[in-house]
């Protein structure tokens, strides 16, 4: 795989902002109330009410959701040196969905960022049990790492259930484990922003993290404090996840494709690819949402599941297509 | 001698459950404990075989049909059904015409994976494996979709297959299914040897002188009629099939089908009988058989695969 591949030309590098620019307001016109385009001229109360009280909110969250995923997922895929990793395939989405469950029975009344807190530790509890696990291992096959993450995952949804069930939860709990954007109004979201410092965090610590993908030995010889770096990366990663899957549920598959797709194109180096990734990331999560507008117009599907169709389709296709 | 004990032990389960709480009076409870011991006895030998016939196949010791998503594409079916005519035509096509529609299914699913796993020799263990995961995953999602356009009512009829379980079983999808099961598994225990050639691996086979295309037909032919009389009976058995596999190698100390498929057969009943057991004795209802042994079994397939992870695949 190239490390640096000629630098794009004006036309390509600008693409991608422009289809991200198309995508948003395409996502603040569509939708079960028809606001027309005549508001950016002149806007009328009502079309400023559905805006700021819906449409904004759900364009931040998804944009927001999109790029904290897929930097997750570089993250994850860093740590691991595995290019299968991102949060779903590691067990961390269904540590945050046990730690919300958790955090439900035990405080009943706490606030959100309680909530987000605890599913925030199972997260990192998860993440660090994981690293534990590989680490044991000598003999590493490059698709073993998802399968242990997917059965690691699928034993602790499996714990989420039985908990849930001997508490009479398990229909809400499937309720709210979809990714689902239409719920988003003002007021009910705001917990979105903090990936915002995660993706800056990300990037001014971009160039470690590509140190780390060589190994401990050889990223430690190189003067990298190997242990904080791999502790800060699942750190900020359980902050992403928790605060997502809080605001819209688990939505998987965005960090697995966005990251590989974006290698293939601009190849490895995170100080130059990471803001192609958390735009792409943005952009899959606007498309998929438009996509689930459109289909049952004006009801709508749950982001959760176009997302997981297209992406489980990709990833497939990734699998299939890699040599053996 | 340890046959006869562990069948005696088998019998003393199914005893203690038809008798506990019930005194053997004869009445509605006894009989629908019999419908539902009835159930466990033919979804557990067709859960069992069905996952030891398709490792063989397979030559690969952690994949089962519903791990591959044989059980997925069942459930996005009867979504889809339900979606395109409503509940009533789970009443209109009948125990028979359900069981007829979803066996043509898994024989369709059959012929498609057969070309992914001989496809080529590099497949390797985990990539197929990882490759079954992403498509159930996918397909369960694709599933909720269709799941989302039918009416709550409808929905809630659906939910009820997502995982093992033994309600509301007439007597006469039992009845189909036991036939199912009772037919494929005679053939499957007569032609024991065969398989025991084809677990060498086609070139093995070939050279010892087996039709190995035509047995290998024959065997993915059995899995779907297993997978589908199962399925249609008790509903999805995710890891289990994987769990009673390695539990029958590990009991037979060997992997000669005579011995294994019978042994796993009873090993998927007794596990059925006491997970039923522990759901009404022990935790009350709390929870459910199939909650039970979706933690149990996945927990013990991580395990598995952790054991073996660290030699080469």
């Amino acid at each position: 795989m190239p490390l640096s591949p000629a630098p794009p030309s004006l036309a390509r590098r600008a693409a991608l902002p422009a289809a991200f620019a198309a995508l948003s307001l395409a996502s603040l016109l569509i939708g079960a109330k028809d606001i027309g385009i005549g508001w950016i001229f002149d806007p009328s109360p009502e079309a400023l009410l559905v805006l700021t009280a819906s449409r904004l909110p759900r364009l931040i969250a998804l944009v927001l959701t999109g790029m904290g995923l897929a930097i997750s997922g570089v993250i994850l895929q860093q740590i691991l040196r595995n290019r299968f990793a991102e949060p779903a395939t590691t067990g961390g989405m269904e540590a945050a969905k046990l730690g919300i469950l958790v955090a439900l029975t035990l405080f009943p009344a706490a606030a959100p960022l309680l909530r987000m807190g605890v599913a925030m530790l199972f997260c990192l509890a998860a993440n660090l049990i994981f690293v534990a696990i590989l680490q044991r291992i000598r003999f590493r096959d490059a698709v073993l790492v998802p399968v242990i993450g997917l059965m690691f995952g699928a034993v602790l949804g499996a714990l989420a259930e039985f908990y849930a069930f001997s508490r009479n939860m398990l229909q809400s709990m499937q309720g709210w484990m979809l990714g689902d954007f239409s719920r988003i109004v003002q007021g009910h979201y705001e917990m979105i922003y903090l990936v915002l410092p995660v993706v800056a965090l990300t990037y001014v610590f971009a160039r470690r993290f590509t140190v780390l993908a060589m190994g401990q030995d050889m990223a430690e010889s190189l003067g990298l404090g190997y242990r904080g770096m791999v502790a800060l990366g699942l750190t900020l990663v359980s902050a992403t996840v928790a605060a997502t899957v809080i605001t819209a549920g688990a939505v998987p598959f965005v960090g697995l494709v966005v990251p590989n797709l974006v290698t293939l194109w601009r190849g490895d180096n995170l100080r130059h690819t990471l803001p192609t990734v958390a735009l792409s990331g943005g952009c899959l999560l606007l498309f998929c949402d438009i996509l689930g507008r459109i289909v049952i117009y004006p009801y709508e599907v749950p982001l959760g599941l176009t997302v997981g169709a297209v992406g489980g389709a990709i990833f497939l296709l990734l699998i299939l297509r890699r040599p053996a | 001698m340890r046959h006869g004990l562990v069948l005696a032990a088998l019998a003393a389960l199914a005893l203690l459950y038809l008798g506990w709480g019930t005194g053997f009076a004869p009445g509605f409870l006894l009989s629908r404990r019999l419908i539902r011991l009835g159930a466990m006895a033919v979804g557990g030998t067709g859960i069992a075989m069905a996952s030891i016939l398709f490792q063989t196949v397979a030559r690969n010791r952690i994949l089962t049909p519903a791990i591959m998503g044989y059980e997925a594409a069942y459930l996005l079916l009867q979504a889809l059904l339900v979606l395109a005519l409503g509940t009533a035509s789970l009443r209109l096509l009948g125990d028979l015409g359900n069981m007829a529609l979803s066996l043509a299914l898994m024989l369709g699913w059959s012929l498609a994976l057969h070309g992914l796993l001989f496809r080529d020799e590099r497949n390797s263990m985990h990539r197929m494996l990882l490759i079954g995961l992403v498509l159930t995953l996918t397909l369960t999602s694709i599933t909720q979709f269709v799941q989302l356009q039918i009416s709550p009512g409808e929905f809630a009829v659906l939910q009820s297959f997502a995982l093992i379980s033994l309600d509301g079983i007439s007597p006469n999808r039992l009845a189909i299914s036991a036939v199912a099961v009772l037919a494929a598994g005679a053939i499957a225990l007569r032609r024991a040897a065969i398989w025991d050639v084809m677990a060498l691996g086609r070139d093995q086979a070939l050279s010892l002188g087996l039709d190995h295309p035509r047995e290998v037909r024959l065997c993915l032919t059995l899995i779907a009629v297993f997978a589908a009389a199962t399925t249609s009976l008790i509903g999805p058995s995710a890891f289990m099939g994987i769990f009673i596999a390695n539990i029958a190698y590990a009991l037979t100390g060997g992997f000669r089908h005579r011995r294994t498929l019978p042994a796993g057969s009873l090993v998927a009943v007794a596990m059925l009988l006491i997970a039923e057991l522990m759901v009404q004795h022990l935790f009350r209802f709390g929870t459910t058989v199939g909650i039970l042994i979706n933690l149990i079994c996945g927990g013990y397939f991580l395990f598995l695969i952790l054991r073996r992870a660290g030699r080469p695949a």
